[in-house]
């Protein structure tokens, strides 16, 4: 009976500490969120207040207003984003439905070179090629251009799309194809309309992943592109809050909201697919 | 077959992000006669892009056959993106920026000798100490918009409310000392913490230059005539000491950036603090109010030395690109340094005074509040030795403050480690 | 028939080689030439100079790797960066497991927690680090304040960027900030691959929770716990953007990692040979780090 009970006690005591530390790892993962959020509307001298306020006493708009309004650089940045994001997540789709499906197909001793130069290729920071990068571009005219920010993007994120891609289609049995070959299918017909419309889950995955990453870039774009009118993103922001002479926290956070929110409904929306692909991707590649 | 199909497609492809590729390109193309490239970070930060704007349209106006083509990059990165567009093979005309940048670029090769440019005429009327600093090897390789040198603001409001008299700045860095223990006792209207006294230490080279202002202030010195470092002098030690003594005080924000002394100024949280003149903008896009409370003051004067100060002046660093680019160059060189042009700028974006001796009479520095009490500063500068690796010299300056402030470190010993680490970094 | 499977091997191979060259070529372009580029120019006297003349390096008798040994930066900016491995990876292991732990208890709502916790991780670096200076604020910022407030207004000056001994920390927590979502996930997944039954059989046999844990659970996870903590590994050792927006390497370069001196010698100092060499060691050391891992794991599997 005793024991029993010291037994119901402690698994009390299990959940209740279950539940806290639950509480205490979100709160640290999400509280963040709202405070950018509250301090977006708040004034900029009610920012500057300490002790700070827990929810603005005087909800404003102003910052997201002065963004929209005085701002158009931002959304010039946001626009670039877009269309590199958009432009680098289709075409790595394309690069990986070729390589994927080569890898998870055809075990040739050349594939198993390949599947490691990509395994390593992802170990290398951006950083030790860059100025080599920026000489080769140089060369092929691409500096400066959208095309080559994209391509010397695309590059960085066809590797682990190409391994995330091969694991979806390792998934196809090997007999639909068979069946079709022998039927006279051509290859590349076999590739295009019989596994690639099987494995469009994983092609989702892997262009939202894409998309993902390469709106996070800073360093490509910090050092390929000059002109302003096709900055992106994250160089925009640095800029703007970097630049010597910006102080506007309110508008810092309202901008930080405005350029996470796409990511944020598009994992959101497709977050059955992301999850998927991103374990299967991590644990079978 | 297939492969053909393939083949086809990817060309569409290719075809369908032709338009990506064509419009980073089209913007290189040159539309006028002549186009010169003007790398310009001002241009990113609020408050000085209409100014520039007007520039550029006024220019253009008055010379329709030239046509400004702006580069930009943040503050910070400007001279690595030029240089970064120079390796690429396009290089920009001219570069607005900062003192300290000229070295380097003249370096890389990129800066131009301004008389190979400019017309003689012209930069005979600019004061020529101003021009000496600008010089490597007995030539000048920039001209300045204007001269801002380090000054002192303050908050006559905070003085008041601790008592003292606001048209009464300290002189020396003694006398600073007793005002700050008063004003450090002080709240703003949040009960926040009123700091006394603001030197930027933060990793970046302007920080570091601010420093070496403050050492010339004691009568040090940094580096010799020759450019060999030469840190074992008085002025040196004693301005890192006050470094320290600031911090252990707690009078001085730890590793602030300008910036972040400006907005700490412009919310009455600090009661004074070095910057260059033209800081005052910064503080102004904060809290318009600030006109109100903010005066000036020559730098303080500290142990032996003289109250000396850094030159610091915005500036023109040209290139060449041939005569007929040299030719516009020179036309906008002259456009932008001269009183129509400058006399509005300086009057409500940038306190500074000019540069240019026929200048000396404007209407917009001659009756300009915010400096006044500053105005014998500008006599009082001395030059820095330029060395092409000026700026790592300055982070490593800003380690230093670092290290006796925050990182609670002796002071001999921080000197003594600065000493061995700068010999390295200039010697390269 | 022999001649047919032979011939068809062959066509598969060259197939196979025809679908991976977009890929290789690309590869190779922007990421292997540009690698092997930047070893070279290790080895050279390579400025902006070069850049700007389009002349070759000369080759300097390892002057750059010389350079290196005349200071303490390198030293310590490996130090640096090996203590913000070690400790980002712990904690995020230990934080992460217990999230994924507990989701995977038949919690009311835990699909849901699932993917609002995923946040953080699509949330740009940039502005995650944008986000964490504010909260780090040294005057006006929240952490300031709940600092002074749990420690009973005794600390009334918290401000954990500006001080070297905490500034590592500051960074970290920004870090796992936005990677523990991620490593929950995949760990989470891991959990909801172990086989129910024999988990059940365990308890049957009156196996206890940890118990189950240590014989059942974890030999299943152990591939996801190796993946997930080697993707952690190389990402922090390559973090470069938090540092450079949250503290640019200071105070007193107590946060002057192998990313941050690389960039700073490369591109701010703009001596490219140096930084080259900084590089270099550096995806060295990642090299032989991810190889002993791998080692140590396989030494485990077999154990």
């Amino acid at each position: 009976m005793t024991t029993q009970s010291t037994l119901k006690r402690d698994t009390h005591l299990f959940t209740a500490g279950k539940y806290l530390l639950l509480a205490l790892i979100l709160l640290f993962l999400l509280f963040p969120l709202y405070w950018v959020m509250i301090t977006s509307f708040k004034t900029n001298m009610e920012a500057y207040q300490y002790p700070p306020t827990f929810f603005p006493y005087n909800p404003v708009l102003d910052s997201f207003v002065k963004l929209f309004t005085e701002h158009n650089q931002f959304f010039v940045y946001y626009q670039n984003n877009l269309i590199v994001a958009l432009a680098v997540s289709l075409l790595c789709c394309i690069f990986a439905i070729f390589a994927g499906y080569s890898l998870a197909r055809f075990k040739t001793r050349w594939n198993a070179i390949f599947f490691a130069l990509l395994l390593v290729s992802q170990m290398f920071p951006v950083i030790s090629r860059m100025i080599s990068l920026y000489a080769i571009m140089g060369r092929m005219g691409i500096i400066n251009t959208r095309g080559g920010l994209i391509f010397a993007l695309l590059a960085t994120q066809v590797p682990f799309c190409i391994i995330l891609m091969a694991s979806f289609f390792a998934n196809i049995p090997k007999d639909i194809e068979e069946a079709a070959f022998v039927d006279g299918a051509g290859r590349w017909r076999i590739l295009f309309t019989i596994v690639t419309p099987l494995v469009k889950s994983g092609l989702l995955a892997v262009g939202i992943y894409a998309f993902l990453m390469t709106w996070d870039d800073y360093l490509h774009a910090a050092t390929l592109i000059q002109s302003d009118a096709l900055r992106t993103l994250s160089v925009g922001i640095a800029l703007r809050y970097l630049g010597e002479l910006s102080y506007d926290w309110s508008l810092v956070n309202a901008i930080s909201i405005i350029g996470t929110i796409p990511v944020v409904l598009l994992f959101f929306f497709f977050q059955k697919y992301m999850i998927k692909g991103l374990v299967a991707g991590a644990v079978k590649g | 077959m297939n492969i053909k199909r393939i083949a086809t497609s990817l060309l569409v492809l290719t075809l369908a992000f032709a338009p990506v590729f064509a419009a980073g390109q089209a913007e290189s193309a040159q539309e006028g006669p002549v186009t010169i490239k003007v790398a310009n970070y001002a241009l990113l930060e609020s408050g000085y892009e209409p100014f520039w704007k007007s520039v550029k349209s006024g220019f253009e106006e008055a010379n329709p056959d030239i046509t400004i083509e702006w580069v930009t990059a943040p503050y910070g990165e400007i001279v690595n993106q030029v240089v970064n567009m120079a390796g690429g093979g396009n290089k920009v005309d001219v570069i607005f920026g900062e003192i300290d940048w000229v070295p380097g670029l003249v370096d890389t090769g990129l800066a131009a000798p301004i008389e190979d440019i400019l017309p003689e005429a012209f930069i005979n009327d600019f004061y020529p100490d101003v021009l000496k600093s600008f010089e490597v090897d007995g030539t000048p390789y920039g001209i300045p918009l204007y001269v801002s040198p380090y000054v002192l603001y303050y908050n006559k409001d905070l003085f008041k409310q601790a008592g003292l008299d606001p048209n009464k700045p300290p002189k020396t860095y003694d006398e600073m000392l007793g005002y700050a223990e008063k004003l450090s006792k002080l709240k703003d209207k949040n009960g926040n913490k009123v700091y006394a006294f603001g030197q930027t230490t933060a990793s970046v080279p302007v920080s570091g230059a601010s420093l070496s202002a403050m050492i010339f202030n004691f009568g040090g010195e940094v580096l010799d005539a020759n450019g060999k470092l030469s840190v074992d002098n008085q002025g040196f030690r004693q301005a890192i000491e006050m470094v320290q003594l600031l911090d252990e005080k707690g009078y001085n924000p730890q590793n602030a950036k300008l910036k972040d002394l400006r907005n700490l100024f412009a919310l009455g949280q600090l009661a004074m603090y070095y910057d260059q003149s033209w800081g005052f903008n910064g503080i102004k896009s904060i809290n318009p109010d600030a006109v109100n409370f903010t005066a000036s003051a020559e730098p303080l004067v500290g142990g032996q030395g003289s109250g000396q100060s850094l030159l610091q002046a915005h500036c023109f660093i040209l290139i060449d690109n041939g005569d007929a680019r040299s030719a516009a160059l020179s036309k906008f060189v002259e456009y932008v340094i001269s009183e129509d042009v400058l006399s509005g700028y300086l009057r409500d974006l940038t306190p500074a005074y000019p540069a240019k001796k026929s200048m000396a009479s404007m209407e917009s520095v001659v009756n300009n509040g915010i400096l006044k009490g500053a105005s014998p500063a500008a006599g009082r500068v001395k030059v820095q030795t330029f060395i092409p690796r000026i700026s790592d010299l300055n982070l490593e300056l800003c380690a230093l403050a670092q290290a006796v402030s925050v990182g609670n470190e002796d002071v001999s010993a921080a000197i003594k480690k600065f000493k061995e680490t700068a010999a390295v970094k200039i010697s390269q | 028939m022999k001649t047919r499977t032979l011939r068809r091997d062959q066509r598969d191979g060259l197939f196979a080689f025809i679908l991976d060259i977009p890929a290789l070529l690309l590869t190779i372009a922007f990421i292997l030439v540009p690698i092997v580029d930047s070893v070279i120019k290790s080895f050279q006297t390579y400025g902006v100079r070069n850049i700007i003349s389009g002349k070759p390096g000369v080759w300097n008798d390892f002057a750059n790797y010389l350079y290196l040994t005349k200071t303490d930066a390198f030293s310590m900016a490996t130090f640096h960066t090996f203590s913000f491995v070690l400790g980002v990876v712990l904690v995020q292991f230990v934080l992460s497991i217990t999230l994924a732990l507990i989701l995977n208890t038949n919690l009311k709502g835990a699909r849901f927690l699932r993917s609002v916790m995923m946040t953080p991780w699509v949330v740009p670096t940039v502005i995650s680090a944008l986000i964490w200076m504010w909260l780090f604020q040294p005057q006006y910022g929240l952490v300031k304040y709940l600092a002074s407030v749990f420690s009973f207004s005794t600390v009334t000056d918290f401000a954990i960027l500006n001080n070297p001994n905490t500034a590592l920390t500051g960074v970290g927590i920004a870090a796992l900030w936005k990677q523990i979502p991620l490593m929950s996930l995949l760990l989470l997944a891991g959990l909801q691959n172990v086989p129910q039954d024999i988990n059940e059989a365990a308890m049957i046999d009156g196996a206890g929770k940890v118990r189950r844990f240590l014989s059942v659970t974890l030999p299943y996870l152990s591939p996801v716990i190796k993946v997930s903590i080697s993707m952690s590994i190389i990402e922090n050792f390559k973090q470069f953007p938090l540092f450079w927006t949250m503290t640019g390497g200071g105070p007193n370069n107590a946060t002057t990692t192998l990313a941050v001196l690389s960039y700073r010698e490369a591109f701010v100092s703009m001596n490219l040979g140096t930084g080259s060499a900084i590089t270099t060691l550096w995806m060295l050391m990642m090299v032989l780090v991810v190889f002993f891992y791998n080692r140590l794991f396989r030494i485990q599997d077999m154990g």
